[in-house]
């Protein structure tokens, strides 16, 4: 109690001296660790802080022979373009949308994939439900996008063919807006739900054995362990995937929708970042696709903080 | 001490690579020269000192191009800012579609003005722009000045249209001269099945890019583009500017082609098909008439008559439209947006500019075009001729002249007599047809826009033209009724700035080409 006592009045000096000695030999103690994390931080320096720098482009009229930071300020104009522009406020709204729906439909497949794959009881039948549910996730987005333009062909097409088996009408999906989002989602989910329900396998592994052995003791029944056991014990790890997936809700794979959207559809497909492309890239107007992502990353962050602290009150956990 | 020694020692080294050579009378300079360029095109090309044609080129004017643009990277444009936000300049810079930023920047400084050099020192340059006008006016900049030598196609025709003339044959039917026949035979196509096989599964029209279809409103009097791009602005007989989708000559157009969709007569799948169109339909034996350039069009007649029997691909006059007249509005460009400009740290601007010269004398016109005399080319009465070892290659013979490091998108003059020799009977028929009915209506070049010029187009612009592709999808499509949307479209462009976009257009227009 004492030592402490002294230790405090010690003057800033001192304590600055003492403080630096305890890390170095924190650090000579424990180095490897360190040295093991090095390479993430310096990833995160290198690709994620020192950009920052270019962030101010959203406020300056970019020229790159002047370069950024020769670059005269324009204040927020940028901005006002894109909300006087109706077709970036369109994007916003059917990133929300596309996203809104790829949440409530597309988030709970995994989870239902995982605990369905679970509950197979013969391992050689599980091998190969899970190799065939990973497969399309390393399929490139450019072969889906053919495959499903193939599949909606209103000629020749296999969903036509059967539509007009049904003696109902061939329909041209990849042009009618109202479409769009379900070939988007639906596709998405064939393609990923395989390997995203990897993490929540891994997380119902993890489940203490006994739980289930004195489950069973006491008569449960299978459902009953699911339901009792199983979805409680993954909902951290739900939660906090959950806020993950809440935090980029404005980036929609930005490349499959290139891939199949059309003028015809841009009315329920066109979502920021293609908006961004068409706009910032292809017309080379760095400075406005800057203040676009500016925009993302600002509603990104907020959304982020909410559902976290959402997070925290109903499940006690959180990503931070 | 050591930072001198190393410069030095550099310098000795590239003397050292510096071969003595006999002197040409195409030389530049008695001292041998050396130069930095940087040139990357197309997203694959760079400029590479080693490559036969950058030898040749040392060899005929003393002057060496040494590329400094990175061989590995894969977007030109990425490359280009890339450099320009390092600050160091090159000597050289070059590359396609770089029209706007040689302008731009141009005026911020980062390149020379040219003019003067033009008239001192480039007597090939100087007589080009004297005997093309145009091609000048559409790369002078609103201050006036010229910042970069562009490419210079040659020749007149780019795209025609072709048709299954076996088709043709089997329903008795003649080449469509009029509208109105061209309507009887696609629908004929489409009715009569003369594929033979029983089902109606023709495809009268199709294209491999969509945007093409629209060509079809020229058959209605109508402007569909003002260039070889689609949907571009054009300038009518007044000089004024105009957009075609907003005239309203358009609504009657887009309607009929709204019906020709409805009934079957362009392809289905048009929006979607996309790039492998002739080769999916073609060779399944199921497309009738499409709208493409030349030389790869008669091809399909070599690879496809070998698994469809008879099949037989020809090009034919444009149909004459409503008012019995035939028309073109897709022809080869003066003019391209690439080429090269000389920088403003550039230390040699009368070596540099002789050197642009060259590729408009007679002699760089036939490095650059033919390639290296005796690898590629030989001397025929006065006239380049390739080698029979290039014309019989497998490999088509540009990608043969790109590999020497000929064709790249700097400054220069094509000779069309180098696509002449290596494209196919059944295209120079076509080509010959078009270049003597000469049905083309003149070209657009686009307009140099000051700052706050670009300003207005670039508030406006991106959105209307989508909102103008949207609409026009859904018309022809069927899901939106022309009738029942053109106010309520005219009310939106107007709405969205239109007319702020053709002012400020038509301002730059008039001070770059004189107002009329």
């Amino acid at each position: 109690m004492a030592d402490i006592q002294t230790s405090v009045r010690e003057p800033l000096g001192t304590r600055l001296r003492q403080g630096w000695q305890a890390a170095l030999k924190d650090l000579r103690r424990d180095w490897l660790l360190y040295a093991m994390l090095a390479p993430t931080l310096i990833w995160f320096l290198v690709f994620l802080y020192m950009p920052l720098d270019g962030l101010q482009l959203a406020f300056k009229q970019y020229s790159a022979w002047k370069g950024i930071d020769g670059s005269p300020w324009v204040g927020f104009a940028h901005f006002v373009t894109l909300f006087q522009s109706e077709q970036f406020l369109r994007a916003v709204g059917n990133t929300l949308i596309i996203s809104a729906y790829s949440i409530v439909l597309a988030f709970p497949v995994p989870i239902l994939l995982a605990l369905m794959i679970n509950e197979v009881q013969s391992q050689r039948y599980r091998k190969a439900v899970q190799t065939i549910v990973y497969l399309p996730h390393f399929i490139s987005v450019v072969i889906v996008a053919g495959i499903v333009v193939a599949f909606l062909s209103p000629t020749t097409g296999v969903v036509n063919n059967a539509l007009e088996f049904l003696g109902l009408d061939r329909i041209y999906f990849l042009t009618r807006p109202e479409w769009f989002r379900s070939i988007f989602i639906g596709s998405n989910i064939w393609k990923e739900a395989g390997f995203d329900s990897i993490v929540f396998l891994a997380a119902i592994m993890s489940i203490n054995p006994a739980l289930y052995e004195s489950a069973q003791v006491d008569g449960a029944s299978r459902w009953q362990m699911m339901t009792r056991i199983t979805l409680p014990c993954i909902v951290p790890t739900i939660a906090v995937l959950l806020v993950i997936r809440l935090g980029r809700v404005l980036e929609v794979g930005f490349e499959y929708i290139i891939l199949l959207y059309q003028p015809s559809t841009f009315e329920t497909a066109d979502v920021i970042s293609t908006y961004i492309y068409r706009q910032g890239l292809q017309g080379a107007r760095y400075d406005l696709a800057t203040a676009a992502g500016v925009f993302n990353a600002v509603v990104a962050l907020v959304l982020v903080l909410v559902a976290n602290r959402l997070s925290r009150r109903i499940t006690r956990t959180g990503v931070f | 001490m050591k930072k001198t020694i190393v410069p030095l020692m550099l310098a000795t080294l590239l003397a050292g690579t510096v071969p003595a050579q006999a002197k040409e009378p195409t030389w530049i300079t008695d001292k041998p020269l050396t130069l930095k360029i940087h040139l990357h095109a197309r997203d694959k090309y760079v400029w590479d000192e080693n490559l036969p044609m950058s030898k040749e080129l040392f060899r005929l004017t003393n002057l060496q191009l040494v590329g400094t643009a990175s061989k590995t990277a894969t977007n030109s444009q990425e490359q280009f800012n890339l450099m320009m936000a390092t600050g160091k300049l090159p000597d050289i810079v070059g590359g396609d579609s770089l029209k706007d930023n040689f302008i731009r920047y141009g005026m911020e400084g980062a390149f020379q003005p040219l003019n003067k050099l033009i008239d001192q020192h480039a007597p090939n340059l100087k007589a080009f722009f004297d005997s093309h006008p145009q091609v000048k006016r559409a790369i002078t900049a609103p201050d006036g000045n010229i910042y970069f030598i562009p490419y210079v196609p040659d020749g007149k025709v780019s795209r025609g249209w072709w048709i299954r003339k076996d088709w043709l044959d089997k329903l008795g039917l003649k080449e469509p001269q009029t509208i109105n026949e061209l309507y009887t035979v696609l629908k004929a196509f489409r009715e009569k099945d003369p594929n033979g096989n029983g089902k109606k599964n023709e495809v009268p029209f199709f294209d491999k890019e969509p945007e093409r279809l629209y060509n079809l409103v020229n058959f209605y009097g109508c402007r569909a583009t003002g260039s070889d791009a689609s949907m571009d602005f054009y300038v009518d007989d007044n000089g004024k500017i105009r957009h075609p989708f907003a005239e309203p000559c358009f609504k009657d157009a887009i309607r009929n082609l709204a019906k020709w969709y409805a009934e079957g007569l362009i392809d289905a799948e048009i929006y979607t098909r996309k790039n492998r169109a002739r080769e999916q339909l073609f060779s399944a034996n199921q497309g009738g008439m499409t709208f493409d350039w030349f030389a790869s069009t008669a091809g399909f007649n070599d690879s496809i008559s070998k698994t469809v029997p008879g099949f037989k691909l020809v090009s034919i006059a444009p149909p004459a439209d409503i008012n019995g007249r035939r028309w073109l509005e897709n022809s080869r460009a003066d003019m391209r947006p690439d080429g090269w400009a000389m920088t403003i740290t550039n230390k040699n601007p009368v070596e540099t500019i002789k050197l642009f010269d060259f590729f408009f004398s007679r002699a760089g016109r036939n490095l650059q075009n033919f390639g290296v005399e005796g690898l590629t080319y030989d001397m025929k009465d006065g006239k380049p001729q390739f080698k029979e070892s290039v014309l019989k290659n497998a490999k088509p013979v540009n990608n043969q002249l790109w590999e020497i490091g000929a064709l790249l998108p700097i400054g220069y003059w094509m000779d069309y007599e180098y696509e002449r020799q290596w494209t196919n009977p059944a295209a120079l028929e076509g080509i010959d047809m078009y270049t003597k009915g000469n049905w083309f209506v003149p070209m657009f070049y686009g307009v140099n826009m000051k700052k706050e010029e670009r300003a207005i187009y670039d508030q406006y612009w991106p959105d209307l033209q989508t909102y103008m592709s949207e609409m026009a999808q859904n018309w022809v499509l069927g899901t939106k009724s022309v009738d029942k949307t053109w106010d309520e479209y005219q009310a939106r462009l107007k709405a969205s700035g239109f007319q702020a976009v053709l002012s400020a257009m038509q301002t730059a227009y008039d001070r770059q080409y004189g107002k009329r």
